[in-house]
């Protein structure tokens, strides 16, 4: 019956993976969602609002990175 | 103690971080220095994987699906190789994450008495992973860890003795 492909969230071992693999999809999406948003002119304050964190933790995070990849940022 | 690395060593850490960047992580994790050992060609290393059917590509694959087996524990069956990406910035310094500084230290471990750090001793500080994604992938792509183990083991011991 079991089954090696189906992971189960009631299984101790697939949970804590399953937790390190979404904490890997937000990264990813928060990452893309966030340069995206910030071409298409957003400001620091909204981006926050949006990921519900501080503006300052937001800019802290992903400045530098948007300024190497070459996003023209607004004022924060 | 002081542990000297060899130049293939070297290589291999180098090359990790490069994998982490392009599989868009932000640490260099065990599983990168994986790929990076067998990226590195003409290593006992390389010679130990292959022999156990892994390469560069397999373990590629046996990665996105340890991924979308451990996120459909959690209901989700979105392949996050689908979702956008953010650009890569190649001038960003990548951080070890915890499961490549546990690697390395297992792998001074392991190469206490030999010369230098060799890419064995390496490989054998990825495999001692109890749990994490290097022990599910393994899992997924059908490898017996402990003989994995034991046959790199067996490729180091006779080359320092």
């Amino acid at each position: 019956m079991s089954d090696v492909e189906v992971a189960s969230p009631h299984d101790p071992a697939d949970a804590l993976a399953a937790v390190a693999a979404l904490r890997r999809l937000a990264d990813q999406m928060e990452e893309a969602g966030v340069e995206r948003a910030m071409r298409a002119g957003w400001s620091w304050p909204q981006v926050a609002e949006a990921l519900g964190v501080t503006r300052q933790a937001v800019h802290k995070k992903h400045a530098s990175r948007l300024i190497a990849a070459g996003v023209t940022l607004r004022r924060r | 103690m002081v542990t000297r690395f060899a130049q293939h060593v070297r290589t291999i850490v180098t090359a990790a971080e490069a994998e982490a960047r392009a599989s868009a992580s932000p640490t260099v994790e065990a599983e990168h220095v994986l790929l990076a050992i067998c990226a590195l060609d003409g290593t006992d290393a390389q010679r130990v994987l292959a022999s156990a059917g892994l390469d560069h590509h397999g373990i590629k694959l046996a990665l996105e699906r340890e991924v979308h087996q451990s996120l459909r524990a959690a209901g989700i069956t979105i392949d996050p190789g689908r979702l956008p990406r953010a650009t890569i910035d190649s001038s960003r310094h990548l951080r070890m994450g915890a499961s490549t500084k546990k690697a390395l230290e297992r792998a001074a471990k392991a190469s206490a008495g030999a010369r230098q750090m060799q890419p064995c001793h390496l490989l054998i500080g990825v495999l001692g992973a109890q749990a994490g994604t290097v022990p599910r992938m393994l899992a997924v792509a059908g490898v017996d860890q402990g003989t994995l183990t034991e046959r790199v083991q067996r490729a180091t011991d006779g080359k320092t003795q």
